[in-house]
């Protein structure tokens, strides 16, 4: 098989994870709730994974780095933390059903959506420029397009929020190992991150880095304040009631430290140069359109053949051993804002593990289409 | 005798802890004994009585807040000390 849907889930893992996970099994409970051995190692594994995140993403205190089960769980502990009925919230048009469908479940909330052709991040600023000064409540923003991996401009839009004083979360889930991720230099309340993706963790994992302290979705037990029937005040345990999925944060750490060795930009380029070569070579087919950019895109590429349903093409490249993902990819906003909500794209997601021999044998198998 | 560092949380304990041990004072996580922790469930540290002062010492460069220090002697229970 040839996988190119790393934009779901990176699906071929560095060892080390599955190794840490079996480890975790093998000699891990619960952290916190026990002074014996396996309890000390889970706490351990889950300080480790918080301080090696902290200084990778520039979150000054561990703390404030939550164990999450998504990068969807974190957005909708950030959304509801700072978004109330009737706030108005100022969106880009790339965003996630993981964003728009929290705030569509608060009632009353006023969304302004930006909507500027996809990788031109001046007409972005400029136009976002125009919305702040029209006044909003919360600012969310995607780091990157999961459709079309077009990089938002994150640092000036963080910039633009600040001087205003207009509080900023960042859906990392589409950057998270491949691009900076600075929360305290971003000045962002919350950043949300998947695990599995570009972390090359296990799915059922995710950060969220917090700047505000967070309001809890769910209650339960921390192993901290337990006569309490308010949940702690303090961070992590505030937001991470219930037990700990201990192999996912042991897998995370490992993924964590792979992306740390390869170095992010290292992987970035890896991946950008396979899209450029898929992007290209899709291109000289008849009829296929491409959305592609050279300066402002990472890598996922997304394309349609005219004419063709997407959903057909990912069948008959799926059973011809192409994984790869047809449709709206969760994210309608993105193809209303890019013309492409009545069809849908075919979306290529690259990772570590891709190669070039893989991206010719798949155009290959495209030309057999024309 | 050995005193006890109360903290809020198991994350604050462990890296407290953990930079005492760096430090090269022995520090124990263990529950929070009830008769302290009138909240319910809570961590502290253990260290031996000689390490108070280079403790400190730590604590204070680390920035880290904690709720309390206890000694604990034997048949005395604990007892809050300052600082």
């Amino acid at each position: 098989m040839i996988y190119l849907d790393s934009a779901a889930t990176t699906f071929q893992k560095p060892p080390t994870v599955v190794r840490a996970m079996n480890e975790a099994m093998d000699t891990m409970t619960s952290p916190g709730r026990g002074d014996y051995g396996p309890s000390a190692r889970a706490s351990q594994t889950l300080l480790t994974l918080r301080e090696e995140a902290a200084a990778l993403f520039h979150v000054g205190d561990p703390e404030r780095v939550v164990l999450t089960t998504s990068a969807t769980h974190g957005l909708n502990i950030a959304i509801r933390t700072l978004v109330r009925p009737g706030s108005t919230v100022l969106l880009t048009g790339l965003e996630h059903n993981a964003v728009t469908r929290p705030l569509a479940a608060i009632p009353g909330v006023r969304l302004r959506t930006i909507r500027t052709p996809l990788f031109r991040p001046d007409l972005f600023l400029a136009e976002l420029d125009r919305q702040l000064d029209q006044g909003a409540d919360v600012m969310i923003c995607t780091h990157v397009s999961n459709v079309f991996g077009y990089i938002l401009p994150v640092k000036e839009i963080a910039a633009r929020c600040r001087e205003r004083e207009i509080p900023l979360i960042v859906d990392a889930s589409q950057s998270a190992g491949l691009l900076p991720i600075d929360l305290e230099g971003w000045g962002a309340e919350f950043v949300a991150m998947p695990g599995h993706k570009g972390l090359y963790g296990p799915q059922g994992t995710g950060l969220l880095l917090c700047r505000a302290t967070g309001e809890p979705i769910l209650e339960g037990g921390t192993g901290s304040e337990s006569r309490r029937q308010e949940m702690p005040e303090f961070l992590p345990d505030r937001l991470e009631a219930g037990t700990h999925n201990v192999p996912g944060a042991a897998g995370l750490l490992a993924g964590l430290r792979f992306v740390r060795r390869k170095r992010s930009d290292v992987l970035l380029h890896h991946e950008v140069h396979l899209k450029d070569l898929a992007a290209e070579g899709l291109a000289k087919e008849p009829g296929v359109q491409v959305f592609r950019s050279r300066a402002h895109q990472s890598g996922v590429l997304s394309f349609r053949m005219l004419g063709k349903d997407p959903g057909q093409v990912g069948d008959w490249l799926s059973q011809r051993g192409v994984a790869l993902r047809a449709g709206l990819h969760c994210a309608p906003a993105a193809h209303e804002t890019a013309g492409t909500l009545e069809t849908g794209t075919l979306r290529l997601s690259f990772s570590a593990f891709n190669t070039p021999k893989e991206v010719e044998r798949f155009l290959r198998i495209m030309a057999r289409l024309r | 005798m050995f005193y006890l560092i109360m903290c809020r949380s198991l994350t604050h304990a462990q890296r407290i802890a953990n930079g005492l041990e760096r430090a090269g004072i022995p520090a124990r996580i263990l529950r929070s004994p009830v008769e302290i922790s009138p909240s319910g469930c809570s961590h502290s540290v253990r260290i031996p009585a000689q390490s108070l002062s280079r403790t400190l010492t730590v604590l204070n460069r680390m920035r880290l807040p904690y709720l309390g220090i206890y000694v604990s002697a034997a048949g005395y229970g604990y007892r809050e000390v300052e600082p």
